[in-house]
């Protein structure tokens, strides 16, 4: 119940954050895309799968678009 | 033109199976290739892994996707496990061996307004292994697009080769496979059992200022089924008897993984940093932390540097020596294995990555036919430190692992 109240504070946290289109010209570059190359990134997560105990959490698309 | 369109309708035939009349608007396709290698003296393993996707979005609202992968593998392996008390030349009983999986899957993509539903189909398939799996995924902004959500999930439904033991059988008298002929025959002595895989993936997408944004993605996975290694066997007592590897039927996986990405503006410099904590059932508790930084050299040309750095601590019922007398009911006498991944590690990773992309001028195509042309290389290395695994009280000499992929993306 705490986690859930915690990521619905994170949420409308967020909703008080306005970055407007105009503002989007960093964001938008594919250096601040989360999972930019993602051929690449599959590549080097199968093969880290292969040797670690661990999965799952890769990154995924996103991190801000300048497409309004 | 004719390109674009012939690309277009070979993606929707290969995909869908139907003619499609409508013409392409962009086919975006992406070749790579990928090397793994481990340069040891006694078990030298090398991996090449050749793919190629194909997308193509015939109108703003629909998206056809198909890929082909193969993993091409060659070494030498240890087909048995003992440790520092077992009496066998574990090292020298390697065995060589070469197999290649293929992996062909399909999809479509839906978009509508700021929200995005996809559905995979993937079949893969080698000499001792089948997989059928499905996954969707759907995706939605929101917040004048500052927010992100995604959600995903898939479904596997597996099938490995075994001998043909009985499932009745003690766990200590079903013996391993020592090669894959016969499987997924009606051969007398083979058999395949199912693996079961369900997997869910969650992710929150924010930017916070015109130069911050972070992600938190969650993930689940279910694995059930033979999780074993079929080829494997482990010395279980001090004679020297062995016995087909023997774990849970049942792993529950879940992982958090939260980074951020920042915009140095004076270094004109995208950095990032993340961490993912990992935990199942076996109690294998896994901590990651990556740091990378990109930034541009040329217009058309960015580097990426990136490290990480990771650490597990062991599976409940692992032990690099199975024959000191453990009691029978205890997690190391029911179930006993010979994977390093379920021993305790840690491992560094250092490598970077080669971007060169060029978008075509207004009017205009690079090579008369693309509207924009990708490559990327990367290169990294890794150096693995086993705090416990011995083949036999030796340590191993793989833990060195050399990996490099090629790619590039034209579309059209």
């Amino acid at each position: 119940m705490l986690q859930l109240v915690f990521v619905l504070l994170l949420l409308a946290l967020g909703g008080c954050v306005t970055v407007r289109p105009e503002q989007r010209a960093v964001l938008a570059d594919p250096t601040m895309q989360f999972d930019n190359d993602p051929g690449d990134g599959a590549a080097r997560d199968h093969v880290l799968e292969n040797r670690e105990g661990s999965t799952g959490g890769s990154s995924v698309k996103g991190g801000g678009c300048g497409c309004n | 033109m004719q390109l674009r369109l012939l690309l277009a309708t070979l993606a929707a035939a290969c995909t869908l199976g139907l003619p499609f009349s409508a013409a392409a608007q962009v086919a975006d396709l992406a070749p790579r290739t990928t090397f793994f290698v481990e340069p040891s003296k006694s078990s030298k393993l090398l991996v090449i892994n050749p793919s190629a996707e194909l997308s193509v979005t015939p109108t703003d609202w629909l998206e056809v996707h198909t890929g082909y992968e193969a993993d091409i593998v060659s070494g030498a392996t240890e087909s048995l496990k003992g440790g520092r008390l077992s009496p066998v030349d574990i090292v020298s009983s390697a065995t060589h061996f070469k197999d290649t999986r293929h992996q062909v899957s399909g999809g479509v993509g839906v978009t509508r307004d700021n929200t995005k539903l996809s559905a995979t189909y993937t079949y893969g398939t080698e000499a001792d292994y089948h997989s059928n799996a499905f996954s969707v995924q759907s995706g939605t902004t929101f917040l004048q697009k500052n927010t992100e959500l995604t959600l995903a999930y898939g479904r596997g439904f597996d099938r490995v080769c075994t001998t043909a033991f009985a499932d009745s059988d003690g766990a200590s008298v079903k013996t391993p496979l020592d090669s894959s002929k016969g499987c997924f025959t009606k051969a007398a002595d083979r058999a395949s059992r199912k693996v079961d895989l369900d997997n869910f993936q969650a992710g929150w997408t924010q930017t916070w200022t015109p130069v911050f944004a972070s992600q938190l993605v969650l993930y689940g996975g279910l694995q059930h089924g033979f999780l074993e290694n079929p080829y494997r066997a482990v010395v279980i007592a001090p004679a020297g008897d062995e016995a087909l590897e023997n774990h849970p039927d049942n792993r529950l996986r879940m992982a958090v993984a939260a980074r951020a990405k920042y915009y140095l503006r004076p270094l004109r410099m995208a950095v990032s940093a993340g961490a993912r904590l990992y935990r199942d059932t076996w109690d294998i508790f896994g901590q990651t932390y990556e740091l990378e930084a990109e930034r541009y050299v040329w217009p058309e040309l960015r580097v990426m540097v990136h490290g990480r750095y990771y650490t597990q601590t062991e599976a409940l019922f692992w032990s690099d020596d199975y024959t000191g007398g453990e009691p029978q009911d205890g997690p190391r006498g029911q179930y006993w294995t010979g994977d390093r991944e379920l021993s305790p590690l840690s491992s560094y990773l250092l490598g970077g990555r080669f971007i060169f992309k060029k978008n075509a001028e207004p009017t205009k195509r690079i090579a008369h036919v693309m509207l924009s042309f990708e490559t990327s290389l990367s290169f990294d290395l890794m150096k693995t430190s086993l705090k416990e695994f011995t083949w036999g009280g030796s340590k191993p000499d793989d833990t060195l692992a050399l990996i490099g992929s090629l790619g590039v993306r034209g579309t059209f």
